[in-house]
């Protein structure tokens, strides 16, 4: 995890097996970076969830459009470590 | 499976109940409101013959306003906004029962069928429980009755039934439990909009599903009580394909198949997705297939134990986020490329192979 980083791919896959729940286990083990949300199992609603979480943790807000257009983990980290990124400038 | 006649069922679909070692069963899963957006499988029209002619069937059923609704179905600024009863309804329908005839064309029958809201029409007609002529009168009739019903809508929820109970009222009912861990509350505004500030103070994820109408809940419950009597008019058989009710969640019963109470008042009643889902995969394992726009019902089927753990598969035949027509094509070619060795005979195969 480099410096710039706030959450990386083992962290979004905890946090998308804690919302997921325990009766509901998706196989996230395998190379799962570039692989959609919705082959994975995780609709708009769930993805929400865990982006409510991410925004509540560690203080900070992302943009909505940005959310919606993240269709894979990969997309979502960016647009996640990029707000970290910008509110460290801000800062 | 012993209610079914298979002597009533098309000759390609006919195979041995046999879980072993006969081929792959089919369950198609049907999606209802919520699931439309602009030019939803608009790409096969025209392009696949089975699903335009299908589709071409309904419209024509409707009338001057289905030519209307197929003018708007991929308009930039259709007339009638798509999320309005009288534009999602009828193209869902439409869409969900013409996927369904793709498939039977191509050899591919389903063993099961499940839909979601609405969609259990869509299933209805492909089991033969109700003719597409009545089917597609009834619902003009409907969405007139439920366009006078009050306005409302329909909220996501990411939680289960006892994490909202104490935010409902007698108005804002779970008007659907998807999975374990998502309902859709519907109800009347601003009635639903207070609750849902509610349930986000709570800490709840929530999100407005794509509906201008309380479908599920008390503020329909009247519209569709005046339809009984047009649906005691209609014939109504027991299907010729199992369809787990989204409903009862369990296998449609011959009575139940041809109460038009039951027929009627579905709109008003929650729908219980996550246990028919249950109850169907108990019956595993199946290719779940998914015959309408979107993902959403292969996504809740992705994380259910019947498929990450009991062998079941899953395969939508359209794409989560189609951008253009030529995904609509690319996204069912895939599909049946995955389908034809599961469900096809040699021949089914080397048919569509030919055709392909």
């Amino acid at each position: 995890m480099s410096v710039h980083t706030l959450i990386d791919l083992p962290e979004l896959t905890r946090l998308l097996r804690e919302c997921a729940g325990e009766e509901e286990g998706v196989d996230l083990d395998g190379d799962v970076l570039d692989t959609v949300f919705m082959e994975l199992g995780y609709d708009s609603l769930a993805l929400l969830q865990v982006v409510g979480i991410i925004q509540r943790d560690h203080g900070i807000e992302l943009d909505e459009d940005a959310v919606a257009e993240a269709e894979t983990p990969r997309a979502l980290l960016d647009v996640v470590n990029s707000a970290a990124r910008a509110e460290r400038i801000a800062a | 499976m012993s209610a079914v006649d298979t002597r009533a069922r098309p000759p390609h679909d006919r195979r041995p109940d046999d879980d072993t070692g006969g081929p792959e069963r089919i369950a198609l899963l049907l999606p209802g409101q919520g699931a439309q957006r602009p030019a939803m499988a608009h790409g096969l029209y025209g392009t696949e013959p089975a699903f335009t002619e299908a589709v071409d069937e309904v419209l024509a059923l409707l009338g001057a306003e289905g030519d209307r609704i197929r003018a708007d179905w991929a308009a930039d600024t259709p007339a009638v906004p798509l999320d309005h009863v009288s534009r999602a309804q009828p193209l869902l329908f439409a869409v969900d029962y013409a996927l369904g005839r793709t498939l039977l064309a191509r050899g591919l029958g389903p063993a099961a069928l499940l839909g979601h809201s609405a969609g259990e029409t869509a299933a209805a007609v492909l089991a033969g429980v109700l003719d597409l002529d009545d089917a597609v009168r009834l619902l003009a009739e409907r969405i007139r009755l439920l366009a006078e019903a009050p306005p409302g809508g329909m909220l996501a929820v990411a939680a289960n039934p006892g994490q909202v109970a104490h935010r409902l009222t007698d108005q804002v009912v779970i008007g659907a439990v998807n999975s374990p861990n998502q309902l859709l509350l519907a109800g009347p505004e601003p009635d639903l909009g207070t609750v849902a500030e509610l349930l986000r103070a709570d800490g709840l994820t929530c999100a407005r599903a794509k509906a201008t109408t309380g479908f599920h809940s008390p503020s329909v419950r009247a519209a569709c009580a005046a339809q009984i009597p047009s649906f005691r008019a209609v014939t109504l058989r027991p299907p010729r394909i199992p369809i787990v009710s989204g409903y009862t969640a369990r296998p449609l019963t011959d009575a139940e198949a041809t109460d038009p109470v039951f027929w009627a008042m579905q709109p008003a009643e929650p729908v219980l997705f996550g246990a028919a889902l249950d109850r169907l995969l108990a019956d595993g394992p199946y290719h779940l297939v998914e015959a309408g726009p979107g993902q959403s019902l292969s996504a809740l089927a992705r994380r259910h134990p019947g498929v990450t753990r009991g062998g079941s598969r899953v395969t939508p035949l359209l794409a989560a986020r189609p951008r253009g027509p030529e995904d609509d094509r690319a996204a069912l070619r895939t599909a049946v490329e995955r389908l034809a060795p599961a469900a096809g005979s040699t021949r089914d195969r080397s048919r569509f192979e030919a055709r392909a």
